[in-house]
């Protein structure tokens, strides 16, 4: 038999009984639907949580911190260092690894206006390969990103540093500035316009102190005048808004320094604060922060507290899958149902295919094409009622997972049917109605001819 | 070995532990082009002997040999194949499928064998013109009468040009004038193609269309008997009937 021959045969084998058609294929409609939305909505939630992560930090950003919680001794511990540095860089599917070297507020003061009248109460100063910075996604709100000619005389300010100068020929409340909005929508000016300014990093000797108690500065050659200023845009981690970055040769300069001035011994060289690495995929995260952790460190990045709720949300959408799954389950018992009765109305139909030389595997096809069309019209219509539902969904529920998780995402739609999905739904309802005619073509094919014509 | 053969043909039914020998020893051979009538009365074995020698059931024991092949041997497979290249089959009850135009009903044993739906149509329509039904193509079986729906059913067992046609109480359902209408057009048909007709009945005027005819008296032959037809068509042929089964050849 031709393939066009047994389609018409099973098509008119649904058209001649239009209503039960109909009806078995509601039920896989309203399984398909089940299943379409509710996997949708796992969709959204999804994307709403991704979106949620996203505004709160680079995905695929990890945060290697020089901590030392296990209690181990300096000795044992993992140094941070060039090494370790090396054996990150290594690592597959790391694009790549920014150190930062921090030092500490009480080594410097910085100092800037004439006659250092304008000096910073306290400062996170860290050290930087500037090179780096577009990898970390920075960009200047004023002056220029240092290049490569002037790294050493560069000094970068995070957004709210400038309002950390204090004007020491001041007292009290009026000696400081903070960021304020002005009723005209500017910003409230700091003491220093850092930009073009002159920037004074002073080396603090810690045995002596001013009237005030603020560190004296060791004194000529124990100073550094930086004057490339930039200040930084806010940065999508919210990491650099009270951070100053100089070069880190500057840095580690800057600590060798201290170090001579006030007698401090250093034998272990210098060890790197923290690491930050970026990974070159979202689904890679997770393994290289494995890695790392492998290596003694501690991390902790944004996916790892993706792949936390994603795993809640796994089991919401398990449940929903498997309440829509029953549906389906139902609608397939409604197939089998449908074929079998089919199956008796046609015994003599069967009969007479077999006596004037039908194959039975013609036969068995015919019918497993009836249940697979079922199935296949059904997800057909299935996923057209589910883009009204979704739509309907979106309409009314805009931006729910949103506020429930209290941020704003762009995408604010809950439910979400994306192409594969569609092409899923009807595949398996297809694969439904094929397993559900399975049974019943057996049978069809089991009629004994000669039974089936007998004279009635 | 002639055109068909049957050898120690045996076929016991069991009904609990009671056995049922609808056959008991069956030995026959027909010859190609043969009018081969069956007769007995009911519940001789008619029936189970035709199904038999049409592959329908399988014997207890016993060969059938038709064209030099045992069908007692073929499995699912290769009878449906045997079946679509040698048999026609017309039955008492017709057994057309009442959703199916003449036509279609015509059509089935071509489209079962994968002729294409434009050549299979041809065939069929000149089978349904050569037993005079080209004007009722499109009627379903409900609209119209025994004796034609009897043709649409002759027709179909034709239209695949088998080698053997196997008839059971072909006109069972239909009056005297009827019947002789429709055994005039199987007979004419058979010898036309030189096809071979076995015919079961327990009517003896239908008996009389036959070369031969076999007498089974509770499932055993009790004899053979030669006859000579009482209709005989005329060998004339004329020029459509030429073109139509040239038509019919390819
Ligand atoms: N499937 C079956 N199961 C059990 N016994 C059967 C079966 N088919 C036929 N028989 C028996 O076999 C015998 C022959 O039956 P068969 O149908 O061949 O008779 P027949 O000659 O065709 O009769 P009729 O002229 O009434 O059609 C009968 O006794 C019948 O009861
Ligand atoms: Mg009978």
């Amino acid at each position: 038999m031709k393939i066009s021959d047994m389609l018409k045969m099973c098509l008119r084998n649904l058209w001649r009984r239009k209503g039960r058609t109909l009806l078995t294929v509601t039920g896989v409609v309203i399984g398909s639907c089940a299943v379409i939305v509710m996997i949708s909505l796992g969709i959204g939630m999804n994307k709403a949580l991704d979106g949620m992560l996203a505004s709160m930090g680079d995905l695929t950003a990890i945060n290697i911190y020089n901590f030392n919680y296990g209690g181990a001794s300096d000795e044992e511990k993992t140094p941070l260092d060039d090494a370790a540095v090396e054996a990150m860089e290594a690592i597959e599917n790391v694009t790549c690894v920014i150190p930062k070297l921090q030092v500490d507020s009480s080594m410097v003061t910085i100092a800037a206006g004439k006659n250092d009248r304008y000096k910073m109460s306290w400062a996170d100063i860290y050290g930087v390969d500037f090179s780096l910075f577009d990898k970390m996604n920075y960009s200047a709100e004023q002056g220029e990103m240092p290049t490569e000619a002037m790294y050493k005389d560069a000094v970068v300010f995070g957004n709210e540093m400038a309002y950390q100068f204090r004007d020491t020929k001041k007292k009290g409340q009026n000696s400081y500035t903070w960021k304020q909005e002005l009723p005209d929508g500017t910003f409230s000016k700091p003491f220093v316009e850092p930009v073009g300014e002159t920037i004074m990093f002073y080396i603090n000797n810690s045995k002596k102190t001013d009237d005030e108690g603020n560190f004296l500065y060791g004194g000529r050659g124990y100073e550094h005048k930086l004057t490339g200023t930039t200040i930084l845009a806010m940065d999508p981690n919210w990491e650099t808004p009270y951070s100053i970055f100089i070069d880190i040769d500057l840095a580690k300069d800057i600590i060798n320094d201290y170090n001579r001035l006030n007698g401090v011994r250093n034998t272990k060289g210098i060890d790197y604060t923290q690491v930050k690495i970026i990974v070159n995929d979202l689904d890679n995260v997770a393994a290289v922060q494995e890695e790392i952790e492998a290596m003694g460190f501690t991390a902790s990045s944004m996916a790892q507290i993706r792949e936390e709720m994603q795993g809640y949300l796994g089991i919401i959408q398990l449940v929903l899958g498997g309440l829509a799954a029953i549906s389906l389950l139902v609608a397939a018992i409604s197939i089998t149902n449908t074929m079998i009765m089919s199956i008796y109305e046609r015994t003599k139909e069967i009969g007479i295919m077999k006596v004037l030389g039908c194959f039975i595997g013609n036969i068995r096809i015919v019918f497993l094409m009836e249940a697979g069309l079922i199935g296949l019209l059904g997800g057909i219509m299935g996923t057209l009622i589910s883009y009204g539902i979704s739509a309907v969904m979106n309409m009314l529920g805009s931006g729910v997972f949103a506020s429930m998780m209290g941020i704003a995402v762009e995408d604010s739609r809950i439910s979400i049917i994306p192409i594969w999905l569609v092409l899923l739904a009807l595949v398996f309802a297809t694969i439904i109605g094929l397993i559900s005619g399975f049974y019943p073509a057996n049978r069809a094919v089991k009629i004994s001819a000669l039974e089936a014509i007998r004279n009635e | 070995m002639a055109f068909i053969e049957v050898r120690n043909l045996r076929k016991v039914y069991r009904l609990g532990n009671e056995k049922v020998y609808a056959l008991k020893n069956i030995d026959l051979e027909i010859s190609k082009g043969e009018v081969c009538c069956i007769l007995g009365t009911s519940g001789s074995g008619k029936s189970t002997l035709l199904n038999m020698l049409a592959g329908l059931e399988k014997p207890t024991r016993g060969d059938i040999f038709i064209n030099g092949t045992n069908i007692a041997k073929l499995n699912e497979k290769k009878l449906a194949r045997f079946r679509q290249e040698n048999t026609g089959f017309v039955f008492q009850s017709y057994n057309l499928i009442p959703q199916l135009t003449a036509l279609e009903n015509v059509g089935m044993p071509l489209m079962f064998k994968g002729v294409p739906k434009r050549i299979r149509n041809k065939r069929t329509l000149a089978m349904l013109k050569a037993v005079g039904l080209g004007e009722r193509m499109k009627h379903r079986p409900s609209q119209m009468s025994g004796g034609q729906q009897q043709r649409v059913g002759i027709a179909r067992a034709f239209v695949a040009k088998p080698n053997v046609i196997f008839a059971d109480e072909p006109t069972g359902n239909l009056d005297t004038k009827t019947t002789e209408d429709v055994m005039s057009l199987m007979v004419e048909m058979c010898r036309k193609h030189n096809l071979t007709l076995i015919l079961v009945t327990h009517d003896l005027e239908i008996a009389g269309y036959a070369d031969r005819i076999v007498h089974i008296i509770d499932g055993e032959i009790t004899s053979i008997e030669e006859n000579t037809p009482v209709y005989i068509p005329e060998e004339k042929t004329t020029d459509n009937e030429t073109k139509e089964r040239e038509d019919n050849k390819e």
